[in-house]
């Protein structure tokens, strides 16, 4: 479980008791399981430091589809773009592994080929947004070392650590006490804090609380993401056929 | 056969100097005629006007009819060959070339056929006595020898005009009345026109006629 | 040094036209020295600089020479441990508009971990990623070049690819400095996968770049590498790539350091001439200074720091002319570079090495200080007593010209001895060496020799002129000998390079007439030595089709590297090879080579690969490939003129197992009777031109297209040929402007008794032509004798390929015309001078 994915995923409410981290997170990762889901949204990249007024040259609006299906850890995931018309077609395959680095597939239907991503390369930003190929990896919540860092405004502040390879060296996690909902991450690589993440206007969709705004800032390159989930479905009948290789070249 | 019309010559330099000063100078066909003078008074350049080797500023230089102020370096080159004879004071000769082959020069340049020249420089050398000496280099000759030479290839077509400058100058007394006589053998047999730039009081004495020169002006004209 | 400006500045400043022809010869060695080198050290910067600009952090580079390898290496060199980060590159040179253009493909997904772009902080440079790796037209260009093209992003910059010319755009600008700086800025970055497709690549890299982890070290890395890729592949650090490229220009550094020593050599002689003419001409002054106190070793002193003053001023001279020589030559290495390494560079900095501008000078100021040494002596010898009196000048003495006889023989001895140990390096050159040098002591001698044989003749001619003209000669041996022995060394070098010239057109016109026997070749470029496209194999069936085509030869041509330096790999198809096996034989036997070839079991190797490789027949050479190494037998030697750097020819089954690579580089083809070349040219344009990118030259074309190739390779030959006649001639005023001064009485006597003035015109003419003659017959006499070693150096260290011995007697006998005719251009100015003047000074004159 990580970012993208719960910024995909949202996050859902529920109530709390005496836990520790682990047991916080499992809670987390159980009050946003769903089957099957799909979203469709709008990204919203501010690539000027100086910051993005709205209709900036330096802001790039994105219209995507992110269906995912399968558990925690060994879900299988596609990005697709659909607009503008220059990277409509242009997908991403994520297939997850519990025990191992996620397999990412990216397809090009102008150039014609998919070509595997590689794990060196996963820590660089995924086309020009302030996330990583990384951030787009689901993580169970057992592949983390948890310790909670303190309360404040209804909120717990955990410390995760990962247990596998990954380009952070621990996060802090922002969950709402009262739903158990992420309310804000924040990551920190060896120069310092990398990126932030805020969650906003939540909604209970399908009995799962659903932040439909998650804005993301690289707090290094002081650019900044944001993103708006217009349709959120859950449950839906996808087919694991839909989520390989070959199916992402077909489906266009 | 040589008139001078007031003819001046003077050398741009730093300073002008006036070599010659309005001369005007009649020699006639035959005379034998010595052209005296302190050093630095024109003397020389008189005799290079006369024999075309140089051009006056003013004036005019005429040499059997031919006023040489008109001709281009070519025609000049003509007239000297033609008509007048040098014989300077350090002979000039070529040293590469032997005594008969120097008397040939001219001839040559004139473009006579071989054996005419050959035939016309033994004449000549045997003429100045030193048939003897034909295939010898200059180097090989004594001064008075040399001179002899020159005075050889001076006279190769008889030229109507001899002109002599300081003939005496490089050589000892003996061999210069040697030369003396020669020159005025010469006069006499074949009636050349001659004139002898000197300062040696004997030779001008030895002449019909002594021109005096100072300061590039006739000082006196001098008729025995 | 007071006497320096006292005494030597104002005879120079009389003389300055003379001093300026004397260092003419320091010039165009120096020139040609520094020029060659400067533009050798320029070009290897630059594309020392771009290796390391474009190899950002990678430390380490895998490549399988020019055809490349799988994309499956790529995972390959990923799994190993030790590595951190690999990505994969292809890197060609496209023209756009005029310019080269650097194409770095790179995956643009991964290769930031190796290269900063630099596009963030740019005020126009936003990038969108995703539109740029979504649409394949993206190209990201350097600040430089964009500010040169007025590109800015979205702009349209049309590219030559495969599929013909295509439009990409400008998505992304690159900040100047670091990768943008590479290539001189004339870089733009793609899509590697776009890049596949727009060179006709298939899925092939080529190249990957990589880091390795933190804690293994380089030869831990590259030894680990080569253990899992296997020995077909080089796994080297990217600056190795300059050091084979310095190998490889350190042949033309040879071939000009030669001729600027000829040059020099040359120049040592006119400065001798000057020098020696200038001692006998200030006598006089040399005997006051004497007569005032000056000791001999000053009056050395005097005249050597002249020289030396002289070699300084020829090397700047020199310096400043090499260094335009070097903007010219750089191209020409540019383009040698990417033909040998794939990475053309254009025009670079050119800057002068503080180093080469050092050994220059000293060059230069030795020359001229040796050349100043005899003069010097014979100046600090001159008798004040002797030199006051007014006489004739001394001439060379007997003695010296014994000793120097002497010395002579020993070198014409000691070079004979060399002859017999033929072709060890050092004993080789030496004996070059050696025989110009005793040429050159001989040349003296033989001068007045012929001098005194020719007198007669001229003589005959015009007995006046003739005989003056010859004695002027004989009786100044220094005037002459010195000017005597420039154009003879000048002379020499045009007979040996002509020679060289003549003969390897010769051989490259029989070459051409057996293996460019076909009607029409079909290429991706339109000439024979980029290999940036590739076509597909099957065009080849497609060619079979045209009506009027007989027969279609394909041929797959890359640069590979044999024993770590580069040699060219001509994969060939049955017809192909038995048309390369038919070239003029060295060793072997043209059926069983071909038979042993297309049994993929031997190769057969050009004359210059087993001369430069010293391979010889039946020999293995390991041929690295990316499925290992090719273990090939050498079964033949034939003499091809395809590469400077040698040739194999192996089958083209044998290339497409090992390679896995079907691409075609040139297709040969011959025709059917009845059909004209330029109406199948038409028809195979019009049937492929529309889907492919292909050039089809007609054998007159492709003929024509390596006679430029040649007459290229040998132009700088031709103009460095020109100087140096053209100083020997400079020589030959010299001498005459001495001439003149000194027979000035002697010309005046021959004015004052009736010589006119074309009479005095025609014998300085004949002094001239004299000298041209007398320099005419020891040229052409060295000249054989240079042309000998000239050959043998070529074979051994420039080409490879052994030319033969023959004569050059064309240009021996076109010499003639062309150095009489230059001495009496050389004449014309000192027989002017001789005809004005005053005849009364004239013969005054002493």
């Amino acid at each position: 479980m990580n970012k993208i994915a719960i910024i995909l995923l949202a996050a859902a409410a529920g109530v709390a008791w005496g836990q520790d981290g682990h047991q916080i997170m499992l809670e987390v990762q159980k009050r946003q399981h769903t089957n099957s889901m799909r979203y469709e949204g709008t990204l919203y990249s501010c690539t000027s430091p100086k910051g993005c007024p709205a209709n900036s040259k330096a802001l790039v609006t994105k219209r995507w589809v992110y269906e995912r299906i399968g558990d925690f850890g060994k879900s299988k995931g596609i990005l697709r773009f659909t607009g503008p018309a220059e990277v409509k077609g242009v997908a991403l395959l994520i297939v997850n592994h519990p025990d191992a680095a996620s397999d990412q597939w990216l397809w090009r239907p102008a150039v014609g080929r998919e070509q595997k991503v590689a794990v060196q390369d996963r820590s660089t930003r995924f086309f020009g947004t302030d996330f990583t190929f990384e951030d787009l990896e689901e993580r169970d919540a057992d592949q983390y070392t948890y310790t909670i860092d303190g309360e404040m405004n209804g909120q717990w502040k955990i410390d995760a650590k990962p247990k596998k390879a990954s380009g952070y060296t621990h996060c802090y996690f922002y969950i709402d006490k009262t739903n158990y909902t992420f309310q804000r991450i924040e990551c920190y690589n060896k120069k310092g804090l990398a990126r932030t993440i805020d969650y906003t206007d939540f909604e209970m969709i399908q009995g799962i609380w659903t932040a439909r705004s998650v804005g993301v800032i690289d707090t290094i390159r002081k650019t900044r993401t944001a993103m708006h989930y217009d349709k959120v479905d859950y449950n839906l009948p996808l087919k694991d056929e839909a989520f390989t290789v070959e199916a992402l070249r077909i489906a266009e | 056969m040589i008139s001078l019309k007031g003819v001046s010559k003077q050398f741009d330099g730093a300073r002008k100097v006036t070599a010659l000063d309005r001369i005007d100078l009649e020699i006639c066909r035959g005379e034998l005629v010595a052209i005296v003078g302190p050093s630095g008074s024109g003397k020389s350049t008189l005799l290079n006007l006369i024999g075309g080797l140089d051009r006056a500023t003013s004036g005019e230089v005429v040499l059997d009819g031919s006023a040489l102020s008109q001709l281009s370096d070519d025609e000049l080159t003509r007239i000297r060959r033609d008509k007048i004879g040098f014989i300077f004071q350090f002979f000039n000769l070529l040293p590469t070339l032997s005594c008969l082959e120097n008397v040939s020069l001219p001839l040559h340049l004139r473009g006579w056929p071989r054996k005419k020249t050959a035939e016309r420089a033994r004449e000549l050398l045997e003429l100045v006595k030193l048939d003897a000496r034909m295939d010898h280099l200059p180097d090989e000759l004594s001064g008075g020898e040399r001179q002899r030479v020159a005075i050889a290839r001076a006279l190769s077509v008889y030229p109507p005009v001899l002109l002599a400058d300081e003939p005496t100058g490089n050589l000892d007394s003996v061999t210069g009345l040697e030369i003396l006589d020669l020159i005025h053998d010469l006069h006499q047999r074949l009636g050349s026109t001659v004139l002898v730039v000197t300062h040696d009081a004997g030779v001008a004495e030895s002449c019909a006629r002594t021109i005096h020169i100072r300061d590039g002006r006739v000082f006196e004209d001098v008729t025995k | 040094m007071m006497l320096l400006r006292l005494i030597s500045w104002p005879y120079a400043r009389k003389h300055g036209f003379r001093w300026l022809l004397t260092i003419a010869g320091i010039v165009l060695g120096v020139a040609v020295f520094v020029g060659m080198h400067t533009a050798n050290q320029s070009v290897l910067a630059a594309f020392q600089q771009t290796i390391d600009r474009i190899a950002g952090k990678a430390q380490l580079q895998v490549t399988a020479g020019e055809p490349g390898f799988d994309e499956g290496v790529l995972d390959k060199v990923r799994s190993l441990p030790e590595v951190s980060a690999a990505a994969p590159v292809i890197e060609a040179t496209v023209s756009a508009g005029g310019t080269n253009l650097l194409i770095l493909g790179v995956d643009m997904l991964g290769d930031r971990s190796l290269r900063t772009y630099d596009l963030e902080n740019s005020e126009d440079g936003i990038d969108d990623p995703l539109v740029f790796l979504a649409q394949p037209d993206s190209l990201m260009v350097s600040k430089t070049l964009a500010d040169r093209k007025g590109l800015t992003i979205g702009s349209r910059l049309p590219l030559d690819t495969m599929a013909g010319q295509e439009v990409f755009i400008v998505r992304g600008i690159m900040q100047p400095g670091g990768l943008a700086g590479a290539f001189g800025g004339d870089l733009a970055v793609m899509d590697i996968y776009a890049a596949e497709k727009m060179f006709g690549r298939g899925k092939r890299f080529d190249r990957v770049d990589l880091a390795l982890k933190e804690g293994v070290s380089l030869d831990e890395g590259e030894e680990k590498l080569k253990a899992s890729l296997g020995p077909g592949f080089q796994v080297e650090p990217p600056s190795s790539r300059g050091q084979q490229f310095e190998a490889t220009s350190r042949v033309y550094a040879i071939a000009s350091d030669i001729t600027s020593l000829f040059a020099l050599f040359i120049g040592m002689f006119i400065i001798y001439n000057t020098f020696a003419i200038a001692v006998t001409q200030r006598r006089a002054e040399i005997g006051i200074l004497r007569a005032l106190g000056a000791t001999r070793a000053q009056i050395r002193t005097l005249f050597l720091a002249e020289s030396a003053l002289t070699g300084l001023a020829g090397t700047a001279l020199g310096i400043v002319a090499g260094l335009a020589l070097a903007r010219a030559m750089a191209g020409y290495i540019g383009s040698l570079l990417q033909d040998v390494y794939g990475v053309a560079q254009g025009a670079g900095e050119i800057t002068l090495d503080p180093k080469l501008a050092l050994a220059a000078g000293a060059m230069g100021v030795l020359t001229s200080l040796v050349a100043a040494v005899i003069p010097a002596r014979n100046a600090a010898r001159v008798d004040p007593v002797k030199a006051l009196q007014k006489g004739q000048y001394q001439s060379l003495s007997e003695g010296e010209n014994r000793a120097r006889r002497r010395w002579a023989i020993a070198c014409v001895c000691a070079s004979l001895v060399a002859l017999g140990f033929g072709r060890i390096g050092v004993v080789l050159y030496a004996g070059f060496l050696l025989a110009v040098l005793a040429a050159v002591l001989l040349s003296p001698a033989v001068t007045l020799w012929l001098a005194r044989a020719i007198r007669p003749v001229l003589a005959k001619v015009r007995p006046v002129e003739g005989t003056l003209a010859a004695d002027s000669l004989i009786q100044a041996p220094r005037r002459t000998s010195g000017t005597v022995a420039a154009l003879m060394l000048s002379l020499a070098l045009v007979v040996s390079l002509g020679g060289l010239a003549r003969a390897s057109y010769d051989a490259i016109a029989e070459w051409m007439h057996v293996s460019l026997n076909l009607d029409l070749l079909v290429t991706p470029v339109e000439n024979l030595t980029n290999r940036t496209f590739v076509l597909p194999e099957s065009l080849g069936a497609g060619l079979r089709a045209i009506p009027g085509v007989a027969d279609v030869q394909m041929v797959r041509g890359v640069r590979i590297q044999v024993n770590g330096s580069p040699v060219m790999l001509l994969a060939a198809d049955h017809g192909a090879l038995m048309r390369f096996s038919h070239q003029p034989l060295v060793a072997g036997h043209p059926a069983r080579m071909l038979e042993q070839t297309l049994a993929g079991a031997g190769a057969i190797a050009s004359e210059n690969f087993v001369t430069l490789h010293g391979a010889k027949l039946g020999d293995s050479v390991e041929i690295p490939s990316p499925s290992g190494m090719l273990h090939m037998r050498i079964a033949g030697v034939v003499r091809d003129f395809t590469d400077q750097q040698g040739t194999l020819f192996i089958s083209r089954d044998a290339y497409v197992r090992a390679w896995n690579d079907t691409g075609i580089t040139s297709f040969g083809i011959f025709l059917k009777p009845g059909f004209s070349a330029p109406g199948v040219r038409q028809a195979i344009l019009n049937a492929f031109s529309a889907k492919s990118r292909i050039f089809v030259m007609t054998n007159a074309e492709v003929r024509g297209y390596i006679d430029r190739l040649t007459n290229q390779w040998f132009g700088l030959t031709y103009v460095q040929i020109a100087v140096a006649v053209l100083v020997a001639i400079l020589g030959i005023v010299n001498a005459l402007t001495v001439s003149i001064t000194d027979r000035r009485r002697e010309l005046g006597v021959l004015q004052a008794v009736g010589g006119l003035r074309w009479q005095i015109r025609h014998t300085i003419w004949m002094e001239a032509a004299a000298i041209g003659v007398i320099g005419l017959a020891l040229g052409l006499g060295l000249g054989a004798v240079q042309l000998y070693y000239s050959v043998q150096v070529t074979q051994r260290d420039i080409i490879g390929i052994d030319l033969g011995y023959a004569y050059p007697f064309g240009i021996a006998f076109g010499l003639l015309p062309v150095i009489l005719g230059a001495a009496w251009l050389a004449a014309l100015g000192p027989g002017e001078q001789a005809v004005r003047g005053s005849l009364v000074e004239a013969l005054e004159y002493e």
